[in-house]
């Protein structure tokens, strides 16, 4: 590294043109978010919208029904990643190169042709509804669009790939000596995987958990497929407050809340990582 | 160590995560508009439908034109400040990584509704200069991270080589450094372009009259109507995306940088 004097010029320099684009034009309209978010249309600066948002049963219902959600999802991810993710991370490395691709196709495909699919399988005459017909369980459709389910297994479908991306990379790391220590010293499979993977990938975790739930409690094209107007989720709450009532106020207090979340559960498990190091 | 009911796991998983891929490829080519399934017939009705369609026309266009245009002016501007935060250490180097990763860290919505707020409804900015701004501040984070990857892994002695046998640290960056970085570049690309391509919440919100992406016209059609013309539309995106993402894999391991 060669250092010089005017090394100062040299990093303003390359810095400034593209921070001063994100200040411009990030930092500021989020400013004035804030700034909507304390400002009725009575004029003045008070926090009652936020107030308004927290007791009005509505918004409660959905703010708290969007934490749960996430939770669910986040778990099912959890759930449904750590083993498959063990496969992964222990096979010669020119399969795991080929079944890695097919883990980052679907984050790389757009969101409403994904859910679109779930409309297929969930309609009223969808998959589910002609198989649980045909084998006369039920005699009328089931409705399972507009339903938590649907939504739930929409989300993780979308996610869950940013649980096994983390997973399989702390995986990675663990060397085979390890687990063969554990084995031999007379651990079976399931205390080592419980006392040996899962610790020795808690990073991998968090970090998944984190990229899950903070995508799940702020999708929007999900709840808005699979839950519409009938089962209202922050994301689409915001968009009904913005574009539908029309109260630009009550919309800026929705995405301020989200925000606050999001950068909540952040810190929150960047903090459970810092300890665990 | 791996044991039977942990390929079960595997298994469950991939069923999981292409099944729905399977079940869109299937209905795009059903003959039934009603999408029963399993679909009747076979036809390639809806396809022709998607290129009749002159609202997803219009709308690729747009999205391959945002998506070009604020991959590279986020690469352009991303790269001096990937290059500054892996060759410099300096005391804001802290605040101006927050800075660039920030965009990632707030919903994408409500990257969409601020900007709407400010740009369009406060600023008058016409709607194709506000989704070109969005796009471009939500690939930021992606440009400068991979960028920054793709440095760190340079040995800064080959550049250094270059200036002290004469060339002047602009020259030895694009004759030596940049060079060196074709593959993080090219998968900071296909990173980026996707990311622009497929996103739905910035530029819900700042669509206007006439002017939508891709996926915003998707979602408004099915608003609509509920036939196989979404799924022979997603079935074609699907494809093009397997073909980018396979020869992104294989000439650069796009998955190490994701």
């Amino acid at each position: 590294m060669i250092r010089r004097p005017n090394q100062t010029r040299t990093i303003i320099l390359l810095v400034a043109p593209a921070f001063v684009v994100v200040l411009v034009f990030f930092v500021l309209p989020l400013i004035f978010l804030l700034s909507q978010s304390v400002t009725p249309k009575e004029g003045g600066y008070t926090l009652t919208g936020y107030v308004d948002f927290f007791q009005s049963p509505v918004s409660r219902i959905v703010y708290l029904r969007t934490l749960k959600l996430g939770l669910i999802v986040t778990g099912i991810c959890v759930l449904m990643s750590y083993p498959a993710a063990f496969v992964l991370a222990r096979m010669p490395a020119r399969r795991r190169t080929f079944l890695m691709s097919l883990v980052i196709l679907p984050l790389m495909t757009n969101a409403v042709a994904r859910t679109f699919a779930w409309l297929i399988i969930l309609g009223r005459r969808g998959m589910v509804n002609q198989t649980l017909l045909s084998l006369e369980v039920v005699e009328e459709p089931v409705r399972f669009i507009f339903t938590e389910t649907a939504i739930v297994l929409g989300l993780t479908q979308l996610f869950l790939p940013l649980m096994v991306l983390p997973l399989v990379s702390a995986m990675e790391n663990i060397p085979d000596d390890v687990l063969e220590a554990a084995r031999s010293l007379g651990a079976n499979r399931l205390t080592t995987f419980l006392r040996i993977v899962v610790p020795m990938s808690s990073d991998g975790l968090v970090l998944g958990a984190t990229l899950v739930f903070t995508g799940s409690v702020t999708a929007f094209v999900t709840p808005a497929i699979l839950g519409g107007a009938r089962l209202l989720l922050m994301s689409t709450l915001l968009r009904q407050e913005a574009v539908i009532v029309f109260d630009q106020h009550a919309a800026a207090v929705v995405a301020v809340v989200m925000i606050l979340t999001t950068l909540a559960v952040n810190l929150l498990l960047r903090l459970l990582r810092v300890r665990q190091v | 160590m791996v044991s039977r009911w942990m390929y079960i796991s595997l298994v469950i998983l991939y069923g999981f995560l292409l099944g729905p891929f399977v079940i869109i490829f299937m209905a795009s080519f059903g003959a039934n508009a009603t999408m029963a399934f399993p679909p009747q017939g076979f036809t390639l009705d809806w396809f022709a439908r998607v290129f009749e369609t002159s609202q997803f026309v219009d709308s690729f266009w747009i999205s391959l034109q945002l998506a070009l245009l604020s991959t590279i002016v986020s690469l352009v501007m991303g790269m001096p400040v990937a290059y500054a935060l892996v060759r410099f250490q300096f005391a804001a180097s802290g605040l101006v990584e927050t800075v660039f990763s920030a965009p990632i860290l707030v919903p994408g919505l409500v990257i969409g509704f601020a900007m709407l707020n400010f740009f369009v409804l406060l600023g008058k900015m016409p709607v194709m200069t506000g989704l070109f701004i969005g796009h471009t501040a939500i690939l930021f984070p992606y440009s400068v991270r991979v960028i920054s990857a793709s440095l760190r892994n340079l040995d800064p002695y080959v550049e250094d080589a270059a200036v002290s046998l004469g060339a002047n640290r602009l020259r030895g960056f694009l004759l030596v450094v940049l060079p060196n970085m074709q593959a993080g570049i090219a998968a900071a690309f296909v990173l980026g372009f996707i990311t622009s391509f497929n996103n739905v919440p910035v530029s819900l919100f700042l669509s206007g009259p006439g002017v939508t992406t891709l996926p915003v016209s998707m979602l408004s059609y099915m608003e609509y109507y509920f036939d196989p013309t979404i799924a022979a539309l997603s079935t074609l995106l699907v494809a093009f995306t397997v073909v980018l993402v396979q020869t992104a894999e294989r000439v650069l391991g796009l998955s190490q940088f994701v």
